[in-house]
C-alpha cells in the first residue's frame, strides 16, 4: 500500500509526484500481485461462491443457499474431522513450542559439536515427507516395530499401543511425527532470538541474585515474545492445514480416526465430486484459521504496546 | 490459509470448466435435436477423408490402443483417427471439459465406468441403440457387461475392455506342500482350506497360504460375485459381506494370510509377496498378468506361477467372477457420429478383440477363441485360457450414482473390521448406516 507519508515529505508540492510514486510502487508489486490475484484471490472468491452452490463439476451449478453448510455439519465424517483437526492442532502446537524452546535453550550453550546437534535437529524439517512417513510407518509397526520393541522392555505385550493400526493411537502417532518433523525449524527461530537477548541483562540479574529459573522466567521468556507470536501463528496455520503427512501416514484411517479437515475437503472434491460441500468445508477451515490469526494479532499488539 | 490455497488451485482448474459450461447449454441442445444420425452429412457418404478424435489416457502404456487405431485406419482409408492422449490422473476432468466444449472429441473411453450415468444424464452420450440394431450386433457376446450401460432401454456405451478377479498361485509352494493345484471349479471354502495346508514356516521364512490385499474389494467382492447384490445394497445391512469377513478374519487369526495391520502399515504392494514367492495364492485382477510377466522377463521375479478361475460361493456356478469394465462411447455433440461409430464398433468387434487379446488384455467381447489368443501370449502359464473363461462378470462397483462415496466409506469401515476395532456385525451395521446417509443425503 502506498504510504501517505511520501506526500507529506514532498510537502504536497504537487499531486503528480505523489501519483507517480504510487504508480512506481504499484509497478513493483504488480508481478507478485498478478500471481496472487490469478492463483489465490480468484480461486478463493470462486470457492466462496461455490460453497453456496451444488456442483459436481459436470452438470450445471445450482444455488442452494446454506444447504452445503447444513449438510457438512450433518456429516459424521466432517464432525469427526473437525474435532480431530482441533485436537491435532492443540497438541502439535503445544508440544512443538515447548520442545523447540527447550532445544533452543539447550543448544544455545557453547558445548562441543553444537552445530552438529543443531543440524541434526533441523534435518527432519528438510526431509521429504514421503520418506519420513515410510520410515515412521515401519517404526510404528505394532509387532516388531522398533518403538514397540523398546516399549516392550517396560510394558507387557497387552499394553503396547497399536499406533497406526489402532483408532485410539493413530492420532497420537501423527502428532508425534508432526512435532518431530517441525520442531527443528522453530528451534532455529528461537535460537536466533535467544542470541539477540543482551547478555548484560543476565549479568545484571545474577548480580542481583536471581536464580537460573528466575532469569528464564523474567528475562528469556518475555524477551522472546515476538518470536512466541511468530512461532505460535505459523504452528497454528501449519497444523490446521496439515494434509501431506497424514495422507502419507494413514490416509485418514483407520476408519476416519485421523481424517483432518484438509483431507475431508480433498475427498469431497476429488472422490465425491461435491465441490459445494468441499468449498463449504474449506470456508469453515478458513474461518477458523482466520479467527485464530486475528485473535493472535490482537493479543500481540496489546503485548507490544505494553512492552 | 495455505490450506485454502491448495483447494483453490483445484478450483482455479475447475474455473476453466465454468467457461466451458456457458456454451454447453446451446451446443448440447442443438445436438439433441439432431443427434439421431441426420448430422453426419460430411461423413463417409461423400467419400471424403474424415478425421475423428478419440480420447484415451496414458496411450504409451497401452500399445493396444495405437494398434487398434492403425488397424482401423487400414480398414477404413476414408477415416483418420487422431488420439487425444491425456495423463490418467487428469482424464476424467479433462474429458468433461472437452465434452462441455462441444465437439472437441468424437469418441472416448470412459475411465471410471460409474461416471457414465452422469454423462448420460447430461445428454453427452450418443444413443447407440439404432447403430447396434442396424449392424446386427449381439450384446450377449459381451458376457453381461453391455447391460451395465443401458439406461432406460438406450445403449450409451460399449464395453471395450474388462478386467476381473482370478486366482494366481505359486506352483512351487503347492509342490512343496504336496497339494494339488487348484481346479477352475472350486469354492471359497476350498480356498480357505488349501491356504491352511500351504502355510508353513515361522518368522522371516514363513510362507503364507494366501494373500488378501488391503483393499476392501479383496473381501467384499466375493460377496457380490453371485450377481445378487452390489455394494450399493445397504438396505440388506450388507449381510452378504458377512461370510467373507468372517473368512478373512479366521484366516488372519490362523496365520494363513498376513494380517491387515502389518500390510497396511508396511505399505505392502500386492505384487510384492507373490512375486517374491512368499505366498501360495493371490486373488487379483487380470491386469496383474502383464505386470507379472514383465517382472519375470526383467528377472525381478522368478515365481513359477499359474492361474485358476476365481473360487465361487457355495451354490454359484463356476466361472462367475467380479470385475470392472472400460467402456467406449460417442459424444452426442459430435457431427461425425457415423464415422465415430465405425471406430467404436471396430474396437469392440471381433478384430478389435483379437488386438486386445494379442496384448494380453481382455476385451469386453470375449469367447474361447479370444481367450486362446491370450493364453498363447508369450509368458502366459499353461491352462491360462481355461482359467480365464468366465460365465458372468459382476461389477465390483456398479454403474450408479454415489458409488465412489459409498466405496470410500466401505474402505474406511473395512479397515476397522480387519483391525478388529469393530466386530463384523458392528462394522456391517455402521456401513449400512453410513451408506444410507450418503445415498439419502
Amino acid at each position: 500500500m502506498p504510504r501517505t507519508a511520501t506526500g507529506t515529505a514532498a510537502k504536497r508540492s504537487g499531486m503528480s509526484l505523489n501519483t507517480r510514486n504510487t504508480l512506481v510502487g504499484m509497478t513493483f508489486i504488480l508481478p507478485n500481485f498478478i500471481g496472487f490475484f490469478c492463483f489465490v484471490l480468484i480461486p478463493v472468491a470462486f470457492s466462496f461462491v461455490l460453497s453456496f452452490m451444488e456442483w459436481d463439476g459436470f452438470t450445471e451449478m445450482k444455488f442452494v443457499g446454506i444447504e452445503n453448510f447444513l449438510d457438512i455439519f450433518d456429516d459424521r465424517v466432517f464432525r469427526a474431522a473437525l474435532v480431530q483437526t482441533v485436537t491435532f492442532s492443540i497438541f502439535t502446537v503445544a508440544f512443538s513450542m515447548v520442545l523447540a524452546l527447550a532445544l533452543a535453550i539447550l543448544l544455545n550453550n557453547k558445548l562441543k559439536g553444537v552445530n552438529f546437534f543443531r543440524a541434526a535437529i533441523f534435518f527432519p524439517y528438510v526431509a521429504s515427507i514421503v520418506a519420513v512417513a515410510a520410515v515412521f510407518k515401519a517404526m510404528f509397526m505394532k509387532d516388531g516395530g522398533p518403538i514397540n520393541e523398546f516399549l516392550g522392555l517396560f510394558l507387557p505385550d497387552s499394553m503396547l499401543p497399536g499406533w497406526l493400526a489402532s483408532t485410539d493411537w493413530a492420532l497420537a502417532a501423527c502428532i508425534i511425527v508432526q512435532v518431530w518433523k517441525n520442531m527443528g525449524y522453530f528451534m532455529i527461530i528461537y535460537l536466533a532470538a535467544l542470541q539477540d537477548i543482551p547478555y548484560s541483562l543476565y549479568e545484571a540479574a545474577s548480580i542481583d541474585g536471581a536464580t537460573k529459573w528466575q532469569q528464564f522466567k523474567s528475562i528469556t521468556l518475555p524477551m522472546l515474545t515476538p518470536s512466541h507470536f511468530y512461532v505460535l501463528m505459523m504452528l497454528v496455520i501449519n497444523s490446521f492445514k496439515t494434509f501431506d503427512l497424514i495422507f502419507t501416514l494413514t490416509e485418514g484411517g483407520p476408519g476416519t480416526s485421523t481424517t483432518m479437515l484438509s483431507q475431508y475437503i480433498y475427498n469431497e472434491s476429488f472422490i465425491s465430486w461435491n465441490y459445494g460441500g468441499a468449498s463449504a468445508a474449506a470456508m469453515v477451515l478458513f474461518l477458523i484459521v482466520a479467527a485464530v490469526t486475528l485473535l493472535q494479532f490482537r493479543v500481540e499488539r496489546k503485548f507490544n504496546d505494553f512492552m | 490459509m495455505k490450506k485454502a490455497t491448495s483447494l483453490l488451485l483445484a478450483l482455479a482448474m475447475t474455473g476453466t470448466l465454468l467457461a466451458g459450461c456457458g456454451s454447453t447449454a446451446s451446443s448440447s441442445a442443438a445436438a439433441d435435436s439432431t443427434a439421431s444420425g441426420a448430422t453426419s452429412e460430411e461423413a463417409a457418404a461423400t467419400g471424403e477423408q474424415v478425421t475423428i478424435k478419440l480420447a484415451n489416457w496414458d496411450t504409451s502404456t497401452q500399445p493396444a490402443v495405437t494398434q487398434l487405431v492403425e488397424a482401423f485406419e487400414a480398414a477404413n482409408p476414408d477415416i483418420k483417427v487422431e488420439i487425444i492422449d491425456v495423463p490418467s490422473a487428469d482424464y476424467t476432468t479433462k474429458l468433461s471439459v472437452m465434452l462441455n466444449g462441444g465437439s472437441d472429441v468424437d469418441a472416448f473411453y470412459i475411465k471410471d465406468a460409474d461416471t457414465m450415468v452422469g454423462l448420460a444424464q447430461k445428454g453427452q452420450l450418443a444413443d447407440l441403440t439404432s447403430y447396434i440394431e442396424a449392424d446386427g450386433i449381439d450384446l450377449a457376446d459381451f458376457n453381461g457387461l453391455a447391460e451395465n450401460f443401458n439406461v432406460d432401454g438406450k445403449q450409451y456405451a460399449m464395453p471395450a475392455r474388462t478386467d476381473y478377479y482370478i486366482m494366481y498361485y505359486n506352483k512351487d509352494v503347492f509342490d512343496a506342500a504336496g497339494v494339488a493345484y487348484p481346479s477352475n471349479d472350486w469354492t471359497w471354502a476350498d480356498f480357505e482350506e488349501i491356504a491352511g495346508q500351504l502355510t508353513s514356516g515361522e518368522g522371516a521364512n514363513k510362507t503364507y497360504g494366501a494373500y488378501l490385499h488391503t483393499w476392501q474389494a479383496c473381501v467384499e467382492c466375493w460377496g457380490v460375485q453371485d450377481g445378487q447384490h452390489t455394494i450399493m445394497d445397504y438396505q440388506t445391512g450388507y449381510d452378504f459381506f458377512k461370510p467373507y469377513y468372517e473368512m478373512a478374519l479366521r484366516m488372519q487369526d490362523a496365520g494363513s494370510i498376513q494380517d491387515y495391520g502389518t500390510l497396511k502399515t508396511g505399505n505392502i504392494h500386492y505384487s510384492g509377496p507373490f512375486s517374491q514367492g512368499t505366498v501360495g495364492m493371490l486373488p487379483m485382477g487380470t491386469y496383474y498378468m502383464s505386470t507379472l510377466m514383465q517382472s519375470i522377463a526383467n528377472g525381478e521375479s522368478s515365481v513359477n506361477w499359474g492361474i485358476a478361475t476365481l473360487p465361487h460361493p457355495e451354490g454359484v456356478e463356476a466361472g462367475w467372477t467380479v470385475g470392472s469394465t472400460t467402456p467406449i462411447a460417442i459424444n452426442a455433440a459430435s457431427d461425425k457420429q457415423d464415422a465415430a461409430w465405425k471406430l467404436v464398433s471396430f474396437i469392440t468387434g471381433e478384430e478389435g478383440a483379437q488386438i486386445y487379446a494379442a496384448n494380453a488384455q481382455i476385451p469386453g467381447r470375449s469367447n474361447d477363441e479370444i481367450l486362446s489368443t491370450i493364453g498363447a501370449v508369450e509368458g502366459m502359464p499353461e491352462g491360462a485360457a481355461e482359467a480365464l473363461a468366465v460365465k458372468n462378470i459382476a461389477l465390483d462397483r456398479p454403474v450408479a450414482d454415489k458409488v465412489s462415496e459409498v466405496n470410500q466409506m466401505l474402505g474406511e469401515e473395512h479397515g476397522l473390521i480387519m483391525l478388529g476395532e469393530l466386530s463384523v456385525d458392528e462394522g456391517l451395521a455402521e456401513m449400512a448406516e453410513r451408506a444410507a446417509e450418503i445415498v439419502e443425503e
